[in-house]
C-alpha cells in the first residue's frame, strides 16, 4: 500500500508525464469522468495502473463519431486472447486483473460481422492512441476506425 | 604534479580532431539488406517501438514509420528503397567501429554489437528478448553480418514471425 502511494507520489512529480497529460484536450462539459470520457486519447497515460490495453474505435476515418458495440480482439505472443467491446463513446478498456498481454500483440476489430485485422503488431504500448493519432501522416495511420473500404483500422 | 596534470587536461580539452580526419568503415552488404530489413521492420519497427521517430535506432518500413511525407503506416504498401537505405544507415551507424570488426572478421562474435545483444535479450532491452542465438530470425541477421545473407531464412523468418 505504501509502495502504491509512493508510486503515485512520484508520478505526480514527473514533469514529463505532467506535461503530456496537460497537453491533452480537456474534459468535455457534460461528460462525466468515467468509461465514456476523453475518447481518442491515450488512455494509459493516466490509467496505466488499472488498464493493460485501452483505446477508442470510431465509425470512419474522417470523423470522430463513436463506434459502439465493436469487438476488439487481442491475441498475445503466448497465444492468450481477450475480447473487449466498445461502449457508446467508442471506448474500450481491459483491466489488468482481467488480462495482460505478453507482447507483441495482434489486434483485430469486428463490426457487423466484418473482421479487420491491424496490419502490424503492437510492440509494447497498450494505448491505441499512442500511435493512432490525428492527423494521418508518415508516423501515424490516424485514429482507429471501423473499416469501410477494406483499409486498416 | 597537480599543475602538470591540470595543464595536461587543459591541453587535451583543447585538442580537436582535424576536420580532414576520416575513418574507414566496413559495412555489411547493402544489396542483400532488404530481406533483413523486412524482418527488422516486422519485429522491431512497430510504431510504438523502433518505428517511433523519437528512437535513436529508427526503423522505417511499410508496417511502421514512413520516410516520405506522403506515405502512410500500415498501408500494405512496399517498403521503399529510400527506407531500406535509411534502415541500413540506422543499423550500420550505431557502432561503426565494432561493425567494421565484426564484418571484416566474417561475422564472428556478432554479439559484440549492441543491437544483436538487445534483440537476443542478453542486454537490457525494453522490448525484451525477440530472438535467440541460432534461431531463424537471429540466423537471418548474423548471415548478413557474415556477408552470406540467407535470403530464404530471412523470408521464412519474416513470414512466420508472430
Amino acid at each position: 500500500m505504501r509502495r502504491i502511494a509512493l508510486f503515485f507520489s512520484l508520478l505526480a512529480c514527473d514533469p514529463v508525464h505532467s506535461k503530456e497529460v496537460s497537453a491533452l484536450p480537456g474534459e468535455v462539459p457534460g461528460v462525466p469522468h468515467g468509461p465514456t470520457h476523453r475518447p481518442g486519447q491515450p488512455c494509459l497515460l493516466c490509467h496505466s495502473g488499472e488498464f493493460s490495453v485501452a483505446g477508442t474505435v470510431f465509425a470512419d476515418p474522417n470523423s470522430v463519431t463513436a463506434a459502439n458495440g465493436v469487438s476488439v480482439s487481442l491475441l498475445d505472443s503466448q497465444g492468450s486472447s481477450f475480447v473487449a467491446t466498445t461502449n457508446e463513446a467508442g471506448n474500450f478498456f481491459v483491466r489488468k486483473d482481467e488480462w495482460e498481454p505478453i507482447y507483441p500483440m495482434k489486434v483485430s476489430i469486428t463490426s457487423n460481422g466484418v473482421t479487420t485485422p491491424m496490419t502490424a503488431n503492437v510492440g509494447r504500448d497498450g494505448a491505441c492512441a499512442s500511435c493512432h493519432v490525428d492527423p494521418v501522416g508518415p508516423s501515424s495511420p490516424g485514429h482507429v476506425y471501423v473499416s469501410i473500404d477494406g483499409g486498416t483500422p | 604534479m597537480k599543475l602538470r596534470a591540470i595543464t595536461c587536461l587543459l591541453i587535451m580539452a583543447c585538442t580537436f580532431p582535424s576536420s580532414t580526419d576520416t575513418n574507414t568503415v566496413t559495412t555489411p552488404d547493402r544489396a542483400t539488406f532488404p530481406p533483413v530489413a523486412d524482418l527488422l521492420g516486422k519485429r522491431c519497427g512497430t510504431l510504438d517501438c523502433h518505428g517511433s521517430a523519437y528512437r535513436n535506432l529508427r526503423v522505417y518500413g511499410s508496417l511502421g514509420l514512413r520516410l516520405a511525407p506522403t506515405d502512410r503506416p500500415l498501408s500494405k504498401g512496399m517498403t521503399t528503397p529510400q527506407e531500406y537505405d535509411a534502415d541500413f544507415q540506422s543499423i550500420v551507424g550505431l557502432e561503426p567501429e565494432i561493425m567494421t570488426e565484426v564484418v571484416t572478421q566474417g561475422g564472428a562474435s556478432p554479439d559484440r554489437l549492441t543491437f544483436v545483444r538487445k534483440a537476443r535479450g542478453t542486454e537490457n532491452h525494453k522490448g525484451g528478448s525477440l530472438m535467440q542465438a541460432g534461431d531463424p530470425e537471429d540466423a537471418c541477421i548474423t548471415s548478413w553480418l557474415a556477408g552470406k545473407t540467407d535470403v530464404a531464412v530471412c523470408t521464412s523468418a519474416t513470414a512466420s514471425a508472430f
